[in-house]
């Protein structure tokens, strides 16, 4: 059976399950008693072993399946919940990541059976045995309600209001020989295209037999109306068990029944207690494994807590999403970038015909207003649809402090504040990296010992923070916690120890400044090496990846109080605004985001400080860079000694840029300069303008 | 209607009616440029797009041979020269230049290359095809992965992978 076309779908699920899972078992940590947790992490177990068993991975799928086992005692109360039992419940889900790990990389689980883990869950399942019924007595009270429940569904041809046609068709098939059977077929709850696999059993079954009944109709179910099963009266040659094992080979169904169908049963309502023993046997055998051992039992089980547990179970409002390919995000984006293109041409078409004085200009305007207008919206609806929680990506974190927590032996507490902050999913899906980085790095050097914290009188617990929030156009994340702080003076010997600062130049440094310097490569300030940071590669790693992103990271440090990570990323990667400039006859952008002012100033305004150019603008130095220099070519400025500059910043830095002339205000379109241009210095991109040429992009943060 | 099925009739059957019919054995096409005085064959494979010399946007820091970045229907590809990547003179832009959209590593995406004039399309068989020795005498022949036979006509068969080398 070719699963392969629902990989995507099934690792995608499991991450969530997974993720689901970290904060559900986090949260039982907490509150050990609490039954909606407890009923949640049995159903994404219970999930997650029906998707392994239907993609056929059997080691996935035995450990979920142990780790459902161990739930479902806690669910009937046999076994309570102990911090031991957190612990090698967290290994089994880093167990499972792995597998999905795999899975992803060589579409194979990998050979890792994991038989500590699994054996740690028997354990405690077995432990817990003599609080309460011993674990042999369950067996069969689990099976109970099983055998039940598929007797009472198991026939369910039965029920079918047969009309006379019908009966006497069948009486006819009988008499030619062939046999005519009864089947149910149940499809997994959680499939997508339950159609689709209802039609692929019809079709499985018209190989084997003719179909003489169906209910509902075969048009209803290829139309999809019906709940989770249907029922068929097939005519076949074939034993029934060639026919529950052709249905059952359809991936994504859960159980098929079926027996002979026993006329003297027809049209009676009532089911008999015993059920036929071929079909019992047949729907063990024959089923997939996942989902027949226990597709009746949570439908059983969960009707019990619900009546221990006046409120309802409170199930996670599922947001309404539906999966889009990212490809195809790309095609619309790259379409309404082409619009904003063709709007662009329209512009500048329709200033050239208010110089040669078009007298339809006026109503031309209005439309390329109403286009421009459109084009906006669409832009950013588009933007919109690209944008995800950041959610995905910080939930696994309270899962990291806790196991950091215990590895480092600091007690801290994680608060997350603004998961719901949206953001382009390029970005979310790699801001994971750097956030984690800077979260270790404030509980590895950040947190004091719980001696120092008792030494400067603070709470024995220490916090760290994690805020998400919007702020103009940007997302601004921050990590801050209430420990050491980073001390400048260490920091300042260590740069000088490793050759990145003189002494010299270390004295005309101020506090920030020094701070700074631990962004720069190979810097690490761990008085000793650990696993979770210090290893040399870091902060300078922190800042590349979130300048890849165009986004910028900054520190601020108290010492003794704590220190406050910022980053700040732009949200939206594909269009901006941007300023257009020449320079030395070329026309370049500027994004707007990182310009702070547009000033003009003589060539009087230029002092010297150590040989470089600076203004000083309303008391603040600001040194100057000749774009045309740094872009080597000639300035077509006239020289009557004014000149423009743009005033660009990145963090606290800022900077002049000489530019020749002011073009005006543009919305671009970002385009990649192809992989052939790989080293180009101070662009980080190019645009193509309305008249068609292209211009480039400066890269402000590679002139600062 | 009828005029015009006619007219694309007759077009199908021109080349038909040419003297090349016998294509049965494996025939690799090549489409011929000139660079400076040499004539060279460049898989017809590889090329997207022949465009006649434009405005290129020149991309300030790069290599010599990267001339910048040109618009081709909405997309932004890089442009390289050719004699400038193969350690030949700089381009002379004639009428006859024209830039070559090569796709040779879709992974890579397209990229155009200056050329001083595209001749003609040759088909070549394969026993037409010499590959060529490198004695290590000359350094010039790396680029040139075989020559082809076209009657008495000599064409270098350019080795594409010159395009990705880096810097050189």
């Amino acid at each position: 059976m070719d699963v392969s076309q629902y990989l995507e779908i099934f690792l995608d699920e499991t991450n969530e399950h997974l993720q689901n899972l970290n904060t559900q078992i986090l949260n039982l940590e907490q509150n050990p008693d609490d039954m909606d947790t407890v009923n949640e992490i049995f159903r994404a177990a219970h999930s997650m072993k029906g998707m392994a068993g239907t993609m056929g991975y059997k080691r996935m799928q035995a450990l979920t399946h142990d780790m459902e086992n161990v739930f479902s005692d806690v669910r009937t109360g046999a076994i309570k919940v102990m911090p031991d039992m957190i612990d090698t419940l967290f290994q089994c889900l880093d167990a499972l990541q792995e597998y999905t790990d795999n899975i992803r990389n060589t579409s194979d689980e990998g050979t890792n059976d994991n038989e500590p883990i699994i054996k740690k869950l028997n354990e405690i399942r077995n432990s817990k045995g003599g609080a309460a019924p011993a674990p042999a007595a369950e067996a069969p009270k689990e099976a109970a309600p099983e055998a039940a429940a598929s007797a009472a569904d198991g026939e369910k041809w039965n029920h079918i209001a047969f009309d006379e046609s019908q009966v006497s068709v069948m009486q006819e098939v009988l008499k030619s020989g062939k046999k005519v059977y009864g089947l149910n077929v149940e499809i997994n709850a959680d499939c997508v295209l339950k159609a689709a696999r209802a039609f692929l059993v019809l079709k499985a079954l018209e190989e084997k037999g003719e179909i003489l009944v169906s209910d509902p109709p075969t048009q209803d179910i290829e139309d999809e109306k019906f709940d989770l099963d249907f029922t068929l009266v097939v005519a076949s040659d074939a034993p029934v068990e060639e026919l529950i094992a052709a249905a059952s080979a359809v991936s994504e169904i859960a159980k098929v029944t079926g027996a002979p169908l026993d006329f003297d049963k027809i049209k009676t309502a009532d089911v008999e207690e015993e059920a036929a023993p071929a079909a019992e046997e047949a729907s063990v055998s024959a089923a997939p494994a996942a989902a027949a051992t226990t597709a009746p039992a949570p439908a059983a089980a969960s009707a019990a807590p619900a009546k221990h547990n006046d409120k309802k179970a409170s199930k996670p409002i599922a947001t309404k999403t539906i999966r889009v390919d990212i490809e195809k995000l790309d095609s619309l984006m790259n379409l309404v970038s082409e619009l904003i293109i063709a709007k662009n041409s329209l512009v500048s078409a329709s200033t050239g015909n208010n110089a040669s004085g078009n007298t339809n200009s006026a109503s031309f305007n209005e439309q390329i207003e109403y286009l421009e207008s459109v084009t906006t919206n669409l832009h950013e609806s588009v933007m919109k649809v690209r944008m995800v929680p950041i959610e995905s990506t910080v939930s696994k974190f309270p899962r990291m402090i806790r196991d950091l927590s215990k590895s480092l032996n600091k007690k801290m507490e994680l608060y997350m504040t603004g998961e719901d902050t949206e953001l382009d999913r390029t970005v979310v899906d790699q801001i994971g990296d750097p956030l984690m980085h800077l979260l270790r790095n404030s509980a590895d050097h950040g947190l004091e010992s719980a001696e120092v914290r008792a030494e400067r009188g603070k709470p024995p617990v220490g916090s760290i923070f994690l805020d998400a929030f919007q702020e103009g156009n940007n997302v601004i994340i921050q990590v801050r916690d209430d420990g050491n702080g980073i001390d400048p003076e260490i920091v300042k010997s260590k740069a000088i120890e490793r050759g990145i600062i003189t002494p010299e130049q270390a004295a005309t440094m101020n506090e920030q400044e020094i701070i700074n310097l631990l962004f720069l490569p190979g810097f690490s300030t761990a008085k000793k090496v650990s696993d979770i940071s210090g290893r040399g590669v870091g902060l300078d790693v922190v800042r590349s990846n979130i300048e890849a992103l165009s986004g910028e990271v900054s520190v601020k440090s108290q010492l003794g109080v704590g220190s406050t990570w910022t980053i700040r990323l732009p949200l939206t990667l594909a269009i901006i605004q941007s300023l257009m400039v020449v320079v030395g006859g070329e026309k370049y952008a500027i994004s707007l985001a990182s310009i702070e002012t547009i000033e003009t100033i003589h060539n009087s305004d230029i002092k010297y400080v150590q040989n470089e150019e600076v203004i000083n603008l309303r008391g603040t130095v600001i040194p100057l860079i000749r774009l045309n220099k740094v872009l080597e070519n000639e300035s077509k400025a006239s020289d009557d000694g004014a000149m423009v500059v743009v005033i660009v910043k990145k963090g606290d830095k800022m900077a002049g840029l000489i530019i020749d002339e002011l073009m005006g205000q543009q919305e671009i379109v970002i385009k990649s300069l192809g992989k052939y241009i790989k080293h180009a210095k101070f662009i980080s991109g190019a645009t193509i303008l309305g008249d068609g040429e292209v211009a480039l992009i400066l890269d402000v943060n590679a002139l600062l | 209607m009828e005029q015009l099925s006619n007219t694309s009739g007759n077009l199908a059957n021109l080349p038909a009616d040419g003297d090349e019919t016998k294509i049965v054995t494996e025939m690799l096409q090549y489409i011929v440029i000139r660079l400076g005085d040499e004539e060279y064959g460049i898989d017809i494979n590889f090329i997207d797009n022949i465009v006649r010399m434009q405005h290129v946007t020149r991309v300030p820091k790069v290599p010599e041979y990267l001339k910048g970045v040109i618009n081709l229907r909405g997309e932004v590809i890089p442009v390289m020269s050719l004699r400038l990547k193969m350690g030949l003179e700089a381009d002379e832009i004639t009428r006859d230049s024209r830039i070559l959209i090569l796709k040779v590593d879709p992974e890579e995406g397209s990229v155009g290359v200056i050329v001083d004039e595209v001749k003609e399309v040759v088909k070549l068989a394969v026993d037409q095809i010499e590959k060529v020795s490198h004695d290590g005498r000359s350094d010039r022949p790396i680029y040139v992965s075989g020559v082809g036979k076209n009657g008495d006509q000599l064409i270098s068969l350019l080795d594409l992978s010159v395009i990705n080398l880096e810097d050189n």
